[in-house]
C-alpha cells in the first residue's frame, strides 16, 4: 500500500509524503530547548514509528505539527499542504493518556468528536457502533466515561481518533495502560489501518510494538534526529547470518565450529550466527552431516530494543566525551 | 464553524448539567426561596416586594456561584487533563473552542436561572396568590451579567489557573459594581467607568413594575459588547499560548 511516485507520463499527480517536517525547532520561554533540529518524512500508507528516550522531543514535535505549540522555526506539512486547522481536520489524533469529559457517555464522546469533524449524526452513530465494537467497547456506549478504567479510556481514545475515517492517524503511546490482549488488539487495529491505506505516525516507548507494526522509524535524542530508516535496514546486522538447525549432537561440526558465534541450544534446536560470506560452506557442511538438519538461514537481526539502547548509550557517551 | 461551536457548547452543557454543584446550588436556593415568606422583617403591604427582592438576590448569588463553579476551572482543567488536545488537534481554531465553551456555560447558567425563576414565581403564587412574572426580567438581567462574568473567566483562564480565575472574577464583580460609590452620576468618571450596573434591575423589579423592553434591549447590547470584547481578548491571548 505504499504510495509510489507516479510515472510523469501517466498524468497522475505525484503523491507527496503524508507528513513532512523540516528543521523543526522549539525554544520555550525560559530558555528550555525542547527540539533543536528535527526533520521527519512519513510516506503515505506506511506506519512510521517515532522513538526516543524521555525528553527527546517527540511530544513537542507532535504538538508543533498539530498546532498545540508554536514552533520557533521549521516547516510543517500534512498531506502535502502546510499544517493548519484545515489539514488537521483530515487526521485523527490520540494523545498520550487520553482523558474525556467524565460526565459524558462513550457515545456522547464519539458524537462530540464526530461533530467536530463535520460528520452528520446518522454517520457518527453508524461509525460509533462499528468502532466501539472494534476497540472492545461493545455495549459500553451508554456508560459514563467516569466509570472507565485507564485501559478502557485508551480504547475509547483510539475509537474517537478513527471516528472521522481520517487519512492520517497520529497515535501517542496507543498501547499505554492496556493489558496484553488490549495491546494485541491495538496492534491489529493499526495494521488494519495500514491495509486501508491510512498513514499512521506512532510515538511509543514499547519497542516490541513499534518493531511489530512499523515500516520505518525515526529515533530522536536530545531534540535531534539520531537515526532514521526502514526497520529492516536498521536492525539487520551487516555481514552476519543467523542459522537455525536441529541436531541431537552435543557439539557443532568441527569444520564450522571456529566460525560460529552466539550459540544458543535448547531441546535439540541450535541457533547460531555466522559470517555471511561463509553461508555456502556452512550449508554444505550441515547437508553432508547426517546428524544435522538445517532449518533456516537468514540475515541476522538485532531487536529494536537492543538497537535503541545501543544507539542512545553511544550518543550519551559521545556527548560526555565531547 | 457554527457546527463546531455548537458541538463544543452542547458537550460543555451536557457535562455541566450533570455536575452536582449545579443542582446543589439550585436546590439550596429553592429551599431558601420557599423560606423567604417566613422572614421576620416582613411588614404589612411590602411583603411581596421584599419577597421579590430577596428572591432576586438569591438568584444573583446562585448564578454567580454556578458560573464560577463551571467557568473558573473549565479551560485550566481541560489543559491539565489534556482533553483540549483532542479538540484543538482536530483543526478547531482556539477562538471557536473558547466561544463554544462560553456558550455551553451560558446555556447551563440560563437553565439554572430559568428553573429558579419558575420556583420563585410558583412560591410567590402559592404564598401571595399573585403571578410575579416581572421576576423573569430580573432573572434575565442577572443571567446576562453571569454571561459577562463567564466571558471574564475565559479571558483570565487563557493565561492563568483556576484559583487566579476565581479571585480575579470576584474582584471583577466588586470593581464593576463600585461606580456609585466612586463617582457622582453624569460625571465623566461615571460615564467612562467600566460598570455592570446596567444589569442591576432588582429595585424596579422588586418595588416597581419592572423595566421596559427597550431597557432590556439595551442590557442585551451591553452584554454583547462586554462579552465580545472579553472573548476577543481571551482568543487573542490564547492563540499564542503553548499547550
Amino acid at each position: 500500500m505504499k504510495a509510489q511516485p507516479a510515472d510523469p507520463s501517466s498524468g497522475i499527480p505525484k503523491i507527496g509524503p503524508a507528513i513532512r517536517i523540516e528543521g523543526a525547532r522549539k525554544l520555550y520561554r525560559g530558555g528550555h530547548l525542547a527540539v533543536s533540529d528535527v526533520s521527519l518524512l512519513v510516506d503515505q500508507g506506511t506506519v512510521h514509528g517515532l522513538l526516543g528516550p524521555n525528553g527527546a522531543g517527540k511530544t513537542t514535535t507532535l504538538k508543533m505539527l498539530l498546532g498545540l505549540v508554536a514552533p520557533t522555526e521549521g516547516t510543517f506539512e500534512i498531506l502535502g499542504q502546510p499544517a493548519g486547522p484545515a489539514m488537521s481536520r483530515r487526521l485523527g489524533f490520540l494523545p498520550e493518556q487520553p482523558y474525556f469529559p467524565p460526565l459524558l457517555t462513550a457515545s456522547q464522546v464519539m458524537m462530540f468528536y464526530g461533530r467536530l469533524a463535520g460528520m452528520d449524526t446518522a454517520a457518527i452513530r453508524e461509525r460509533t457502533s462499528v468502532l466501539l465494537s472494534q476497540v472492545g467497547l461493545e455495549g459500553r456506549g451508554a456508560d459514563l466515561v467516569s466509570s472507565f478504567s485507564r485501559g478502557l479510556m485508551q480504547r475509547l481514545g483510539i475509537a474517537q481518533a478513527l471516528v472521522s475515517s481520517p487519512e492520517l492517524l497520529i497515535l501517542d503511546e496507543p498501547a499505554s495502560g492496556l493489558d496484553p490482549v488490549g495491546q494485541r488488539d491495538i496492534r491489529n487495529l493499526i495494521l488494519a489501518q495500514r491495509e486501508l491505506g491510512i498513514t499512521v505516525l506512532l510515538s511509543s516507548h514499547q519497542l516490541s510494538e513499534v518493531e511489530a507494526v512499523c515500516d520505518e522509524v525515526t529515533i530522536l535524542d536530545s531534540g535531534r534526529v539520531a537515526q532514521r530508516g526502514a526497520i529492516d535496514t536498521l536492525l539487520n546486522i551487516t555481514g552476519q547470518n543467523s542459522v537455525t538447525a536441529r541436531s541431537s549432537a552435543d557439539q557443532l561440526p568441527e569444520k564450522i565450529a571456529s566460525i560460529v558465534g552466539d550459540v544458543v541450544v535448547g531441546s535439540g534446536t541450535w541457533v547460531f550466527s555466522i559470517p555471511a560470506h561463509d553461508s555456502r560452506r556452512v550449508v554444505d557442511v550441515l547437508d553432508d552431516d547426517q546428524e544435522w538438519e538445517l532449518v533456516s538461514i537468514q540475515p541476522k537481526r538485532e531487536s529494536l530494543e537492543d538497537y535503541f539502547s545501543h544507539l542512545v548509550s553511544t550518543r550519551a557517551e559521545g556527548q560526555v566525551s565531547r | 464553524m457554527i457546527s463546531r461551536i455548537a458541538a463544543i457548547a452542547s458537550a460543555v452543557f451536557l457535562d455541566a448539567i450533570r455536575r452536582k454543584v449545579v443542582w446543589v446550588v439550585l436546590l439550596f436556593s429553592a429551599v431558601l426561596a420557599v423560606a423567604i415568606p417566613a422572614l421576620p422583617s416582613y411588614g404589612a403591604g411590602v411583603a411581596q416586594a421584599v419577597y421579590r427582592e430577596v428572591a432576586l438576590a438569591l438568584v444573583y448569588a446562585a448564578l454567580v456561584a454556578v458560573t464560577l463553579a463551571l467557568a473558573a476551572n473549565r479551560v485550566p482543567g481541560e489543559i491539565e487533563r489534556r482533553t483540549i488536545y483532542n479538540v484543538l488537534a482536530r483543526g478547531v481554531p482556539r477562538w471557536e473552542y473558547l466561544v463554544g465553551t462560553w456558550v455551553g456555560i451560558v446555556m447551563t447558567v440560563g437553565i439554572v436561572g430559568l428553573l429558579f425563576a419558575v420556583v420563585a414565581i410558583g412560591v410567590g403564587f402559592v404564598t401571595y396568590g399573585a403571578w410575579m412574572f416581572t421576576l423573569l426580567q430580573g432573572v434575565f438581567a442577572i443571567w446576562l451579567e453571569a454571561g459577562v462574568l463567564a466571558a471574564f473567566c475565559m479571558a483570565v483562564a487563557s493565561v492563568a489557573g483556576a484559583v487566579v480565575v476565581s479571585v480575579a472574577s470576584v474582584a471583577f464583580l466588586f470593581v464593576t459594581h463600585a461606580r456609585a460609590g466612586l463617582f457622582a452620576p453624569d460625571t465623566l468618571g461615571w460615564k467612562l467607568y467600566p460598570s455592570l450596573d446596567t444589569f442591576n434591575i432588582i429595585t424596579p423589579v422588586a418595588h416597581g413594575s419592572g423595566v421596559s423592553a427597550g431597557y432590556l434591549g439595551l442590557a442585551v447590547l451591553v452584554f454583547a459588547a462586554w462579552s465580545g470584547i472579553l472573548l476577543l481578548i481571551s482568543s487573542a491571548v490564547f492563540a499564542r499560548r503553548d499547550l
